[in-house]
């Protein structure tokens, strides 16, 4: 998260309106933190307490909404599903976009413009407003409440497409010519050269599409009947349902610090990555 | 680089691997909804363990399917989708939009199978839950749990505003007077109300729907999907009683209130009355810090409540093999003996009239007496409101019950949009049948 | 949560010559079709196709009797549907109260927090982590929020001896309940954005102001806001985009109720197919969905070089 300071970035003068408007800026992160807040207090307070709005923690904190949390709903394997499709996305991703990428930013022949515009008009074209339309043909597929039909639509990607032939056109072309004349194929052209000189557009990449997907939940929501193959997401909207109903709300507390763990530790733990990653997903 | 292209061959497989169903015997699912308080889900993994354990020629999977209303969704998706589930605990009030749409299929041939004729085998239930099971003479669905709606009351705030907790209010006109009194105020901020009633979509529709009855409205036709009557004299009744108690007497909260919200409100003291499902007195009876009592739902003209619960159907395309194995766990889910261990565990009461001789139940009675009165409602039960496409249906008229208790509506215009709306719903059906006439094409 | 916008100027803009790969000519757009081929068939099946689904359905009407074609009446009776337009005001009403306090607060988060230091960067991560955890789980967590009488706002607002508010149940503040929620959850990925639209503003810039005695709001008007304004433009988009968009938490907290108040297009759509059975309907509305994006997006097109000064 920190980003690297400009000299001038501290404050020169001493004037009270910046100093006035940090003070605000701290309240609020203060109002911020509260739902985080309230759920670790609340997840770690013994069942049954009575207490559910208090902000204090326990005194003698416990682990039974976890132990109820994990007993009422398999998060594991939501976890392994959840997993399942953010790697699968991924992985066919990787290719298309390297492959399409490529093409885009090194090969020359008619039509290049006009089918380029055709893999934009995707970025318009959001997967989860054509809901209706793709549930249908997941079906047809023989896909529907399968794990690979929550992943078909996302595996052709018009923004790793774009991200990838960016990275590539900065590729030297003069390594590339060097290793035609070695007799290189296109695919080892790909894997040797393009590759691993633009890894970290592909860890910008890997990253901004495992966060997306991994908290996508309204086209999984069509897709996924079985609750063996719902994704955390899921998992999760289904648990609070029956857990409202009990007025656990420790017990929902603690189901959402499940679910929303991995990534958050993950995020904390690679803040600059991660940061990084989501801008280069905006620019270029 | 090697490493990513590998990892996604492995992860490819895997997704292979996951996506091939295992095979064995009969696989069946069963759709099961959670549609009120407690630990329901728990419980139905239970009792399904207990099921396969002694057919070992089955193996069923209970599959939580959210709401009622989520319920039917799922079901409907899975039926499309060519992978109906073998049996679905379905909202007893959508069998007839299932049936008219074909997307479930009669029990008849199962139940004379059984060498039963269809009186002989539906008579086991209370009768008030056959409308909703039986449609044009056929069997639809067996009722699985029932319930209807029961109020409920705080008795340590009946004690203290001076009520006999012991004569819960059995009138419009007591429930409002002792709603009254049990209102707390400070200042401007209401810090006790007197009664809580639940909108929420689903709920809010069925609460409309005993107050209509109980104003001695019909809600709609029992013998044709096609009509209902929200803009009538004893539903204008029913939503402006309820109106009243929120902008005039102000013993009501006002806006949407959702079921676990009433709930809560009533076990933290906030709430003094509350009208809820029966499907809720095991979880009350459980988490309740004070005494409390249930009573029947007062009464302005007569007597009557809608039933509410949910039948066991068998969605259309199923396998004959698969269709057997689901009748199979219907039978045994609806068993005196299975019946009336839900019933204990749940609030919910037993369809099964037989559950009620078994001792264990008689013992629950004598030790539970407020179990005893959610039975005893049923002698005023009716059926419950269904119709061709009966949840957007409901939706119009919940829209507007929502609106009214926001005060953004009166009951009146309320009611007149809502009839429009569930006419302009119903119509494509209507003209398919009443409005189908001789020389019209 | 991530859209690419990416500066299509640059994309659209004729490219210079790439590298001719030498060979046979037959082969020069055999190769590229055959590398393509694999993003071809997933876009064909869901992006492609889908379109020309929902146009058709769009303009037939499946009724009882069968399926026939009706050209603009689901549209008519689309705009006729007084929901619909309820759907379209909410989703106008949740867009401008989405966009506007997320960009606000996103400024005054990054212009306060920009720098280094430890507070900063903690501070920086709090406005963050809602960002990183799904729609899901934060509208699980506004469910005891929101929670009326008992809930954690009005829980402490009667301590404090105020009434509270049945913030999920009264039409009147549901939206608003929703659209809270939403800039929380927000706010803080657009503040990332202009963080590093700020470290991109020169410092001779910042000097010069400060040398000719501009006070902190003057070089905020003269300086910092215009610098930042491709950034702006394109999280604006990015925002408006996630208004129409990102829907998840409707189902958790209101399900579009009370009386249609949280009712968002996409919600509408769903309604319409899965529990309507509305498929004209659905598709009609589907298509001035997607219209209204693709307005967006050539916005965005139109108004943004891109925020290079996010680089």
């Amino acid at each position: 998260m920190s980003a690297p300071t400009s000299p001038l970035a501290g404050p020169v003068t001493r004037e009270v309106t910046p100093r006035l408007a940090r003070l605000l800026v701290a309240g609020l992160a203060l109002v911020w933190a509260v739902p985080f807040w309230w759920m670790l207090v609340a997840a770690f307070r013994p069942a049954g307490s009575g207490a559910d709005a208090s902000l204090l923690p326990s005194l003698a904190p416990s682990l039974a909404n976890f132990a109820e949390a994990w007993a009422s709903a398999d998060f594991p394997l939501y976890f392994v599903n959840s997993l399942v499709i953010c790697a699968g996305i991924l992985a066919v991703q990787l290719v298309t976009a390297s492959l399409a990428g490529y093409v885009f930013a090194r090969l020359e022949f008619p039509g290049r413009g006009f089918l380029f515009g055709l893999f934009l008009v995707q970025l318009m074209l959001v997967p989860v407003v054509l809901l209706v339309p793709n549930l249908k043909t997941i079906a047809a597929l023989g896909l529907y409440d399968t794990l690979p039909g929550v992943m078909a639509p996302y595996c052709a990607t018009a923004f790793g497409t774009f991200l990838m032939r960016q990275s590539f056109r900065e590729v030297p072309r003069e390594l590339e010519d060097a290793a035609l004349i070695d007799g290189a194929g296109w695919w080892a052209r790909i894997r040797l050269i393009y590759l691993p000189l633009t890894k970290p557009a592909l860890v910008a990449f890997s990253i901004v599409s495992v966060t997306s997907h991994w908290n996508e939940f309204l086209w999984p929501l069509m897709v996924i009947n079985s609750p063996d193959r719902r994704p955390l997401t899921l998992g999760l909207a289904s648990f609070t349902l029956s857990a409202e109903g009990m007025q656990a709300w420790g017990l929902i507390a603690a189901g959402t610090f499940l679910v929303s763990l991995p990534l958050l530790a993950a995020f904390l733990i690679f803040q600059r990555r991660f940061v990084n990653s989501f801008l280069a997903s905006g620019i270029k | 680089m090697i490493s990513w292209w590998k990892g996604a061959a492995l992860a490819l497989a895997a997704v292979a691997g996951l996506a091939a169903p295992p095979a064995s015997a009969t696989d069946i699912e069963l759709f099961f909804p959670v549609p009120v308080d407690g630990a329901l889900a728990r419980n139905m993994a239970g009792l399904i363990k207990e099921f396969n354990d002694s057919h070992p020629d089955i193996k069923t999977t209970p599959v939580f399917t959210g709401s009622y209303d989520d319920t039917l969704l799922k079901t409907r998706a899975a039926i499309k989708a060519g992978k109906p589930p073998a049996a679905v605990i379905m909202s007893a009030n959508f069998l007839t939009d299932l049936a008219i749409e074909r997307e479930i299929t009669p029990m008849d041939d199962l139940i004379a199978k059984e060498g039963k004729s269809q009186d002989a085998f539906m008579g086991r239930f209370f009768p008030a839950l056959l409308p909703n099971a039986v449609i044009d003479r056929k069997v639809y669905g067996v009722p699985f749990h029932n319930s209807t709606p029961l109020l409920y009351i705080n008795a340590d705030h009946f004690k203290e505003a001076g009520l006999d907790p012991d004569k819960p209010p059995r009138s419009w006109a007591e429930l409002h007077d002792a709603a009254r009194k049990l209102t707390r105020r400070e200042g401007d901020r209401t810090t006790r109300w007197g009664l809580m009633m639940p909108s929420n979509y689903d709920y809010g529709g069925w609460i409309l729907e005993a107050l209509t009855m109980s104003n001695g409205g019909r809600y709609y036709n029992e013998e044709y999907g096609g009509e209902v009557y929200y803009d009538t004299p004893t539903m204008l009744g029913a939503l402006t009683f309820w109106s009243d108690l929120v902008h005039k007497a102000k013993v009501h909260p006002a806006g949407e209130q959702k079921g676990p919200a009433v709930t809560g409100a009533f076990l933290a003291g906030q709430a003094s009355m509350m009208i809820i499902s029966t499907g809720s007195l095991t979880f009350i009876r459980d988490t309740a810090k004070f005494p409390f009592r249930v009573a029947f739902v007062p009464m302005n003209v007569r007597q009557a409540v809608p039933i509410g619960g949910a039948s066991l159907v068998q969605p259309a395309g199923l396998s004959e093999e698969k269709r057997a194995a689901g009748w199979t766990l219907i039978q045994w889910l609806t068993s005196p003996e299975t019946s009336g261990w839900w019933s204990r565990a749940t609030g919910y009461f037993a369809p099964n009239k037989a559950a009620y001789d078994l001792p264990e139940m008689k013992a629950f009675l004598e030790k539970n007496p407020d179990a005893k009165i959610a039975v005893d409602q049923l002698a005023n039960a009716k059926p419950w409101f269904a119709t061709y496409r009966t949840v957007p249906v409901r939706k119009a008229i919940e829209d507007e019950l929502q609106a009214v208790l926001a005060g953004k509506r009166q009951p009146k215009e309320a009611l007149a949009a809502a009839q429009k709306a569930a006419d302009a719903l119903m119509r494509p059906y209507v003209e398919d049948t009443a409005l189908r006439l001789p020389g019209a094409e | 949560m991530t859209h690419a916008l990416p500066t299509t100027q640059a994309a659209l803009a004729a490219e210079p010559p790439a590298a001719q790969v030498r060979r046979r000519p037959g082969a020069r757009l055999l190769l590229p079709l055959a590398l393509l081929c694999p993003s071809l068939v997933f876009l064909a099946l869901f992006t492609y196709w889908p379109v020309v689904e929902v146009l058709w359905d769009a303009t037939h009407q499946v009724t009882r009797r069968g399926t026939r074609f009706v050209g603009l009446d689901n549209f008519a009776s689309l705009f006729a549907d007084p929901t619909f337009r309820r759907a379209l005001l909410n989703n106008a009403l949740y867009a401008i109260g989405t966009v506007g306090p997320s960009l606000v607060l996103a400024l005054a988060f990054a212009l306060a927090l920009n720098g280094a230091g430890r507070v900063r960067a903690l501070l920086r991560a709090v406005f963050f982590l809602p960002v990183m955890i799904p729609l899901v789980a934060a509208a699980a967590l506004f469910l005891f929020l929101f929670l009326p009488g008992i809930g954690l706002i009005d829980h402490h607002l009667a301590r404090l001896g105020l009434s509270g508010a049945n913030w999920l149940g009264d039409p009147d503040l549901a939206l608003a309940a929703i659209t809270v929620l939403t800039v929380w959850k927000n706010a803080g990925y657009y503040m990332l954005f202009i963080l590093a639209g700020l470290q991109a503003i020169p410092d001779e810039a910042r000097e010069a102001a400060l040398l000719d005695g501009a006070g902190p709001w003057q070089r905020l008007r003269y300086v910092t806001l215009p610098a930042l304004r491709p950034t702006f433009a394109f999280v604006g988009v990015i925002a408006l985009l996630n208004a129409v968009t990102q829907v998840d938490h409707v189902f958790v907290l209101t399900k579009g109720g009370p009386s249609d108040a949280t009712k968002l297009l996409l919600f509408y759509i769903y309604e319409q197919a899965a529990e309507r059975y509305d498929a004209g309907r659905a598709a009609a509305a589907t298509v001035v969905t997607l219209g209204l994006l693709a307005a967006l997006t050539a916005l965005s097109l139109g108004r943004s070089q891109g925020p290079e000064a996010a680089r």
